[in-house]
């Protein structure tokens, strides 16, 4: 039998069953690409949110003995080399090689406190450093004096005999630093407290700005460039440090004692060479680099205090939480979508094998072996199928280069030819099945269809499997921890980076089979129940007195127009597809609640000191918006102690208004005390109080749960002000603060009722438009023109902002692909399977036509026995989407897509869904009416005659 | 003088038991004996052929009639080794089709028998021509000359000129015939055929039978045919009966001198002396449960049991008294 032959005669069903495999082999090599991609950007997008010095690794050396002594630049370049060859390879990978990645290194001291100046007034909270780098010269522009020379001891100094052999370097400092430290060139600063060193400045300079894109050597030593402010605890008065530069030679004066001394190594990380497959080897790699640095492995520095400096292992954890959970949402979807393509293809399979079955039976009568039979089929399956698989596979490759735009995987290479396989070999098993006794056809008149039990038990099993399966991801969730072994502390001083810490997950491929599992099992307890009711439905139909109700529905609850290949393709399809509604409208809603949340309104600004009037008055004007509402922020003291609180001044009812429409829960104003305004309901604006009686009056206030036990009670926020307790906020005023404890909201016109001025520090505005969206950004940061430190902050660009992360607008995006491709797969399998039933329900027909059967009620009865299957499936299909959400329950966390807000309840809109489901239903109803009205045109004896 | 010894030696023993009777049917070109298959469905058991005994001889035509669903299409799938009996002897051209492996039954399908059935459709691909159609069997089996025996087939069964034809190019009678060529085309020992004629006219029976003679005769193939027409079935030398599942009856045909056709028609006994009277004659005689028999010189009388007054009279019965049924 000639396998070409086969396809050519039955080219009909070949090439549908070519168009599936084509279209499947392309979504999943494509959408795993296009994910990974997402994944690479998500990466790189979390590693830029933070400076590019935090993600370099910086390994720091404290010396403490003189062994670890570096006295000189070839020391430096020794342990250089020595800390790269100790790189684990996964480090070695995202190594920055290029020009400007030379070797960095540094020596510095660290809270180095200038104690004396000589001929000079001291000056107190200076601290004065001093470091060395190797290419100073090529860093620095000296703008006064000169470079710092080599050391030159000082026998003694007039006027300080504790200075007596005091060692003496010369040291050069950033001129804008000088400028706030007020020090001069030439003057010598006495530098610590034991054995003080001598500095003295023999030149200002300024930085250069680095002529290669990507040298970091000013972010790694920000403090050479600029003076840090450092607040003291408890005191008005702040704390300036500056490091100083100074020659080579001086290395060996910072040695003798009494500095604290650290020596720095950066290895420059290229962030692009991470990505978010070996994010996680990365993550171990520096695990195990940190472990090599403090491990005995390294005697001749043992005793010194090594380690690595970096804020890269804490923020690829991170990211691999939130990549974990993305992962899950993208199994699942690919999975569903695998299922399903592969059922739909299994379908289409069956289609060309029953179109061969008369064929293939007659060779195996006429002496055709089992092999040869199944050969030709299976040849002719694979004739359609291989190459279609293969071109999706090839085209994706193009359309990857304009669209997906990711990296190949092993998962691309991997699935078509499963694809192909799965198709190839289910078709040679089904032949193999169906032609292993030649008897021609099957004696269905005489012998019925047993259950087999190992079917039987397969099915419990996938049941058992799945429930357990949910059991598990409800209780441990979808991914478990990885353990990184990351060190906690960071290093003081060097960078200012952020000390690693917290721990990377891993999604468990078994967990993440659940899904599409429960769906399966669904599918098979659905295809198993499914008679039961619609026997019931029977009984009522065989009262009534139409025929076509009772038989239509009685064929139905035989089932055996439509076989179980369809249920299990239609219900994981449209159970995925109505999920990935869910998923998609949870994230929108919630994203949009973090964007309430961070802004409070369509709009606000905010500065820490007041808002002038002209600003108010010119953001009044900005075209878009529609009220402004002032109110102030501020920190006030409670009562007469230590305890602060942050108050807020605003008039809740406009904020009412304001917040009209969004998520956001505005409480009522707190009503007036009953000596002023004895009657008035919470939600009225309050009136204008005269302001005549100044402090003396009791302004009502709202007040956070830790504050609710006060009931009259004074602050300190501008002048002195008598509150009394006529409420509690709970949850605080998100969008305002973020802080919920500690709490005050006042009355806008709160420090006028108390005798002082009331003024705006925030405004809230908002715009004319739905959802802020006719406020432009741009416009009000122009209205406040140069005004410094003033925010700005619009709904619809923290909402943009939120959204177009990487991650969640791919998962959001796969869903809606997803969702498409699988309805057109669910209308392919319900015409498909019409198709594969058609001459079995023609001749039934035929066959109640010669007993008097109407065409309309033929079209009837086929709509009766095909619609209540279809509609059961939909149901169930629909049911167990929504279900998943709450199945799968705390497994898949969306807060790292949301704007790190806790999704705590899934959005049901069930519009999406239910349109899709009933949609699906009604094109499949349609399809067996048309197909009952078509057949009409063949004559009752052709049919009746055909295999008979 | 010794008497001679009347106890057999050794030798006498051994050569008595070398000499074995002829067993049952043991030159048959196909044999059933005692053929039953049981269909099982839940619960249910459908019995198909209760016991069927069946001879055909080398070369024979000979025709299976019988009421729908009495077995005689379980019968020739089992014959043609696509279906298994459960129980019961089957031996077609020496090949017991109960012991036979997948192997050996693939064999037998290219080899030993060929098989036309009643739908023309099912019969020829109807994407295939003619030709091809002949020659698939032969390349299925790996033969060579593939084409010259095609061409000689179709010669042969009177459909040379339409070897070029597709099956829905050609009349039924035609296509059977074709069915026929494909039937002999790896040059079985027996043809089984299953109401070749059934979905035709008379005339293109009438052709389709000529043609299953005329392989039969030239070819000297065994031929089994299953048909309720009776052009086909009156025009064969022995036309066997089926009554739910089991041989009834055997019709003979033979022409006389004058060259009329004379059929006598026998019941059939089987090895353990069973015998189905005709339905009409228990009818007449209102025999059920019991019957009594009483042996003759040379037949056997079969008296339904009633109470009798007297002492019988067997062979002067009394006038009230239905003839009693006699076999020969």
């Amino acid at each position: 039998m000639n396998p070409l032959l086969l396809l050519r005669v039955h080219r009909g069903a070949a090439a549908v069953l070519a168009l599936l495999a084509l279209s499947a082999s392309l979504l999943v090599t494509g959408l795993p690409r296009w994910f990974e991609g997402a994944s690479d950007r998500a990466a790189r997008s979390a590693l830029e949110e933070i400076s590019a010095d935090a993600t370099d690794l910086t390994v720091v050396m404290r010396p403490n003995r003189p062994g670890h002594y570096l006295t000189d630049e070839n020391g430096f370049r020794e342990r250089d080399r020595e800390w790269r060859a100790m790189l684990p390879p996964s480090l070695t990978q995202i190594v920055d090689t290029g020009p400007h990645a030379g070797s960095r290194f540094v020596a510095k001291t660290l809270g180095t406190p200038v104690t004396a100046r000589l001929g000079a007034k001291p000056r107190s909270g200076q601290y004065v450093n001093v470091g060395w780098v190797p290419d100073a010269d090529r860093r620095v522009r000296y703008v006064r004096g000169s470079p710092p020379g080599p050391p030159n001891p000082a026998a003694s100094v007039p006027g300080h005999p504790e200075l007596r052999d005091a060692r003496r370097l010369d040291i050069a400092l950033a001129r804008s630093a000088a400028e706030k430290m007020d020090i001069q060139v030439g003057a010598t600063l006495v530098l610590g407290n034991s054995q003080p060193l001598l500095g003295r400045v023999t030149g200002l300079f300024e930085p250069i700005a680095p002529t290669v894109p990507g040298d970091r050597f000013w972010q790694h030593n920000r403090d050479i460039a600029e003076v840090t402010t450092r607040t003291v605890p408890g005191a008005d008065r702040d704390e300036l440090s500056i490091t100083a530069l100074t020659h080579e030679g001086s290395l060996r004066q910072l040695i003798l004692g009494g500095r604290d001394l650290v020596y720095g190594w950066v290895i420059t990380v290229d962030r692009s060479a991470v990505t978010a497959r070996d994010a996680a080897s990365v993550v171990e790699g520096m695990a195990d680099y940190r472990r090599a640095l403090s491990g005995p492995a390294h005697r001749a520095d043992a005793s010194a205090q090594l380690f690595l400096d970096t804020a890269l292992d804490r923020v690829l954890a991170g990211f691999l939480t939130r990549l974990a959970t993305a992962r899950a949402l993208m199994f699942l979807i690919l999975g569903g979508l695998v299922a399903v393509a592969g059922g739909v293809i299994a379908l289409a399979v069956q289609l060309l094998t029953e179109r061969m079955r008369e064929a293939l039976s007659l060779a195996r009568a006429r002496g055709a072996s089992l092999g040869q039979v199944v050969a030709a089929g299976t040849g002719a399956v694979a004739l359609a199928a291989v190459p279609a698989v293969l071109a999706g596979y090839g085209l994706s490759y193009p359309l990857s280069a304009s669209l997906l735009s990711g990296p190949v995987t092993p998962v691309v290479h991997a699935v078509p030819p499963l694809l192909a396989v799965a198709a190839v070999g289910f078709a040679a098993a089904r032949l193999a099945v169906a032609h292993r006794t030649p008897l021609p056809g099957r004696r269905d008149d005489v012998v019925g269809r047993r259950r087999s039990p190992r079917r039987t038990a397969l099915e419990v099993l996938v049941v058992v499997l799945a429930l357990a399966g949910t059991y598990l991801l409800r209780t441990r969730g979808l991914t478990t921890d990885l353990s990184t072994g990351l060190a906690t502390g960071g290093a003081p001083g060097l960078s200012p980076g952020l000390s690693p810490g917290g721990a990377a997950r891993e999604a468990d491929p078994f967990l993440m089979l659940v899904p599409v599992m429960l769906t399966v099992a669904a599918a098979l307890v659905t295809l198993r129940c499914y008679p039961y009711p619609l026997r019931l439905f029977v009984r009522f139909a065989a009262r009534a007195r139409g025929a076509v109700p009772f038989v239509g529905l009685t064929l139905a609850a035989r089932a055996r127009s439509v076989s179980a290949l369809p249920v299990l393709i239609l219900l994981p399809a449209l159970a995925v597809s109505v999920y990935g509604a869910v998923v998609g409208g949870t994230l929108e809603a919630t994203q949009r609640l973090a964007a309430w949340q961070t802004t409070g309104a369509d709009a606000r600004v905010e500065r820490a000191a007041e808002l002038p009037a002209d600003v108010i008055e010119k953001i009044r004007q900005v075209p878009g918006v529609r009220e402004v509402l002032p109110a102030q922020k501020g920190t006030a003291q409670v009562g007469y102690g230590g305890r602060n609180a942050t108050v807020i001044a605003l008039d809740l009812d406009a904020y009412r208004r304001i917040a009209a429409g969004s998520p956001l829960k505005v409480p009522g104003p707190p009503p007036d005390p009953p000596s002023t305004t004895p009657s008035t309901p919470p939600s009225t604006p309050l009136p204008t109080p005269a302001a005549q009686n100044g402090s003396a009056q009791e302004i009502p206030v709202l007040v956070s749960p830790d504050l609710a036990h006060l009931t009259t009670f004074e602050i300190g926020w501008h002048v002195r002000m008598k509150l009394v307790n006529r409420g509690v906020i709970t949850g605080g005023l998100p969008g305002l603060t973020r802080v919920t404890n500690n709490l005050i909201v006042v009355p806008y016109d709160a420090a006028t009722r108390a005798g002082a001025r009331s003024h705006a520090t925030m405004l809230l505005i908002r715009g004319a438009g739905n959802g802020g969206d006719d406020i432009d950004g741009g416009r009000l940061r122009a209205a406040v023109g140069d005004l410094p430190d003033v925010m700005v902050v619009t709904f619809e660009e923290t909402l943009r902002k939120i959204a177009a992360a990487p991650l969640p607008a791919t998962i959001k995006d796969g869903f809606r692909l997803v969702t498409v491709a699988l309805a057109g797969y669910a209308l392919l399998t319900v015409v498909i399977a019409l198709v594969v039933g058609a001459a079995d329900r023609a001749r039934a027909l035929s066959y109640l036509r010669t007993l008097g059967l109407s065409h309309r009620q033929a079209a009837t009865l086929t709509v009766l026995e095909i619609a209540p299957l279809i509609v059961l499936t939909a149901g169930a299909g629909l049911a167990v989407g929504l279900a998943l959400p709450a199945a799968l329950g705390p497994g898949v966390d969306l807060g790292g897509y949301a704007g790190d807000l806790a999704v705590r309840a899934y959005e049901l809109d069930l519009a999406a869904p239910a349109l899709l489901a009933a949609g699906l239903a009604v094109v499949a109803v349609a399809g067996a009416f048309l197909h009952a009205v078509t057949g009409r045109r063949r004559s009752l004896g052709s049919v009746l005659r055909v295999g008979e | 003088m010794e008497e001679p010894d009347d106890t057999p030696t050794l030798s006498q023993l051994e050569r008595q038991a070398a000499h074995v009777r002829p067993a049952f049917g043991e030159h048959a070109h196909i044999l059933c004996d005692n053929l039953v298959r049981i269909y099982k469905t839940e619960g249910v058991e459908v019995v198909a052929l209760q016991g069927l005994d069946l001879l055909v001889d080398k070369g024979e035509l000979i025709a299976v009639v019988g009421a729908s669903g009495s077995g005689k299409s379980t019968l020739l799938n089992v014959l043609s080794g696509l279906d298994v009996p459960t129980a019961g002897l089957a031996r077609v051209a020496g090949t017991d089709l109960l012991a036979m492996t997948a192997k050996d039954r693939l064999r037998y399908r290219r080899e030993v028998v060929g098989f036309v059935w009643q739908q023309t459709a099912r019969n020829l691909l109807p994407y295939l021509t003619a030709g091809e159609n002949v020659r698939l069997p032969m390349r299925l089996a790996g033969r060579r000359g593939r084409t010259d025996r095609a061409g000689e087939l179709l010669d042969l069964l009177g459909v040379a000129h339409r070897a070029g034809s597709r099956p829905g190019e050609m009349s039924g009678g035609e296509q059977q015939r074709v069915a026929i060529a494909v039937a002999l085309a790896n040059s079985p020992q027996v043809v089984l055929a299953d109401e070749p004629t059934g979905e035709l006219d008379s005339e293109n029976s009438e052709q389709v039978f000529a043609a299953l003679r005329r392989a039969n005769r030239e070819l000297g193939v065994t031929t089994v045919i299953v048909t309720h027409d009776a052009t086909v079935s009156e025009q064969v030398d022995r036309t066997v009966g089926i009554r739910d599942g089991r041989t009834s009856s055997e019709t003979l045909r033979r022409t006389a001198e004058g060259g009329a056709v004379i059929a006598e028609e026998y019941a059939v006994l089987d090895r353990v002396g069973r015998l189905q009277l005709p339905r009409e004659f228990i009818g007449a005689l209102d025999m059920e449960r019991r019957v009594r028999l009483e042996l003759e010189c040379d037949h056997i009388g079969v008296w339904p049991d009633r109470p009798q007054p007297d002492t019988p009279q067997p062979d002067t019965p009394q006038p009230d008294q239905p003839q009693p049924e006699e076999s020969r």
